[in-house]
């Protein structure tokens, strides 16, 4: 290499915290992260599109978010802010591991503040605070396959895919209005991108569809044992599946949180003694958090 | 035979400008990429040191064939764009292979006249498009204004870029806009000029001097 022209300002991005050098900079080697990126590229330029990669064996289980760590360490720079959340929460083992594993392999930076993310990796949930142009939303995927419990195949999926052939798709949700008076689909809801592939959004509950829907930030889908990423770019058209007489709605609650009394956010049962007793509580720990700061 | 030539032909593979922190510097250029192709039409500057003289390249596009390319890639590379010993550079900072066949390429070298008489670079298919060739256009002018109009994903509204002469760039916005005909098959192309760069996805649409009105019909389709 000409070191002589190679101008100021390269190689500044350099990592300060400790960091396991027994690794390469997040974890995957550089060709790994350029063949994901490559795909990642794909992905963005055909919204919802599932392009396969070849996922490499991360240090954990299929099941524990190996697409999104794959997702996260092809992106990931050493100025990142990384956040992680496990059902919305910053404390659970898979979100506390996998922002460790990342401290520890790449040395960035981590918060638990969504405002503070430069990239946030996510299961089940997308935050309740909007997010901005500059961050970017990574999803773990177990099944990226929207009709795959429909039809077993994946080469007669593709085919559907090719041919915009989704019928099928609203038979599902008919049969839902037929059992139960109403479509009983709550999470993995299918929602088509930009008026044309139908997509599996991943497991996120129905009440987060509408964030998808011309967010400002980036979203990457990642599904580490089906070895396939999608994406939706910033102001994108993303509806929910629906029928006119059954318009597609989202989950509502009788009762504020019970700790930080949000109105607006998605609220999980937490059952409390034997007796049965309950409470509902912001499922974003985040936001419930914050929101219970300013109030004291 | 002149000049130029001269220079040309002694530069050597190592006279092109490699990455001085591999690591660190391509995934900067890959997220300036990847910006680039998620938001249609913005523009941004790839922090590159200076190309050897005779290069017909421009800095972004050498900065994006770095953080791109690798053995698994194949690229091809318009006649008049190899100057400057341009294969064996590239081969020697990439280990990409070049084709001659523009069907195998995953990316082009091209200025916007090659796509007037080359139309062979691979479109994907319905089933599988992200098989296609990613294009890395030379223009020679980037920079915000109204002679083209972007509108779709990634695009609030609209978005305006004027990339010099409209004539000469209309053989590439013809390329381009015949994506949303084929859709999900097409071209994406990562358009520069000198540092600047924007990118052009197979999913925007646009409206310009000389292109087919599609897209208001598809709107008021889609709104009917």
């Amino acid at each position: 290499m000409n070191t002589a022209s190679n101008a100021q300002g390269v190689g500044a991005g350099a990592p300060t915290n400790a960091i396991d050098s027994g690794y390469n900079f997040a974890y995957l080697d550089e060709q790994t992260k350029r063949m994901i990126r490559r795909a990642l590229l794909k992905a963005v330029a055909i919204p919802g599109y599932q392009v396969p990669f070849g996922g490499r064996e991360m240090p954990m289980p299929y099941g524990w978010g190996t697409g999104g760590m794959q997702l996260t360490a092809s992106v990931l720079g050493a100025d990142d802010t990384l956040k992680v959340i496990d059902q919305g929460a910053d404390d659970t083992t898979n979100a506390v591991s996998i922002r460790a594993f990342f401290e520890r392999v790449a040395g960035v930076e981590t918060t638990t503040a969504t405002a503070q993310a430069s990239v946030i990796q996510t299961r089940h949930r997308i935050p309740e605070k909007t997010l901005r142009a500059d961050q970017i939303l990574i999803f773990q995927v177990p099944i990226p396959e929207p009709l795959r419990f429909i039809e077993p195949s994946e080469e007669e999926t593709r085919v559907m895919h090719a041919l915009e052939e989704y019928g099928v798709m609203h038979v599902k949700l008919y049969e839902d209005i037929a059992h139960h008076g109403h479509i009983a689909t709550t999470y993995a809801y299918p929602v088509k991108v930009d008026g044309r592939y139908v997509m599996d959004p991943s497991p996120i509950p129905k009440f987060d569809n509408p964030k998808l829907h011309m967010s400002e930030a980036l979203m990457l889908f990642g599904a580490g044992r089906e070895k396939r990423l999608y994406a939706i770019p910033p102001h994108t058209r993303v509806e929910s599946l629906d029928f006119e007489d059954h318009p597609f709605e989202i989950q509502a609650w009788d009762e504020p949180c019970a700790i930080c009394g949000a109105t607006d956010s998605y609220l999980d049962e937490v059952i409390i003694d034997d007796q049965g007793a309950r409470m509902f509580v912001c499922s974003d720990t985040d936001y419930c958090n914050s929101r219970s700061e300013e109030k004291a | 035979m002149n000049m130029t030539q001269q220079i040309s032909e002694a530069v050597r593979p190592h006279d092109w400008p490699g990455l001085a922190d591999p690591v660190h510097d391509s995934q900067r250029l890959f997220r300036q990429l990847l910006g680039a192709m998620s938001e249609p039409g913005t523009l941004t500057e790839l922090a590159l040191p200076a190309l050897p003289a005779g290069a017909a390249i421009s800095p972004a596009a050498w900065g994006a064939l770095l953080a791109l390319c690798d053995l698994d890639t194949r690229v091809w590379v318009d006649q008049g764009l190899a100057r400057a010993n341009l294969a064996a550079a590239l081969a020697f900072h990439t280990g990409a292979r070049l084709t001659d066949d523009p069907a195998l390429a995953d990316f082009a070298l091209v200025t916007p006249d090659t796509l007037s008489r080359e139309d062979g670079f691979a479109l994907g298919s319905d089933a599988w498009p992200d098989r296609s060739t990613t294009l890395i256009v030379m223009v020679e002018a980037l920079a915000q204004g109204e002679d083209w109009w972007l509108s779709g994903p990634g695009v609030p509204g609209r978005r305006g870029l004027a990339l010099g002469s409209a004539e000469r760039a209309l053989p590439l916005m013809r390329v381009l806009a015949a994506n949303r005909g084929r859709f999900p098959r097409g071209l994406d192309a990562f358009i520069s000029s000198g540092m600047r760069l924007t990118a052009i996805a197979r999913s925007t649409r646009l409206a310009g001097p000389g292109l087919a009105a599609t897209d208001d019909a598809e709107r008021q389709e889609e709104s009917a």
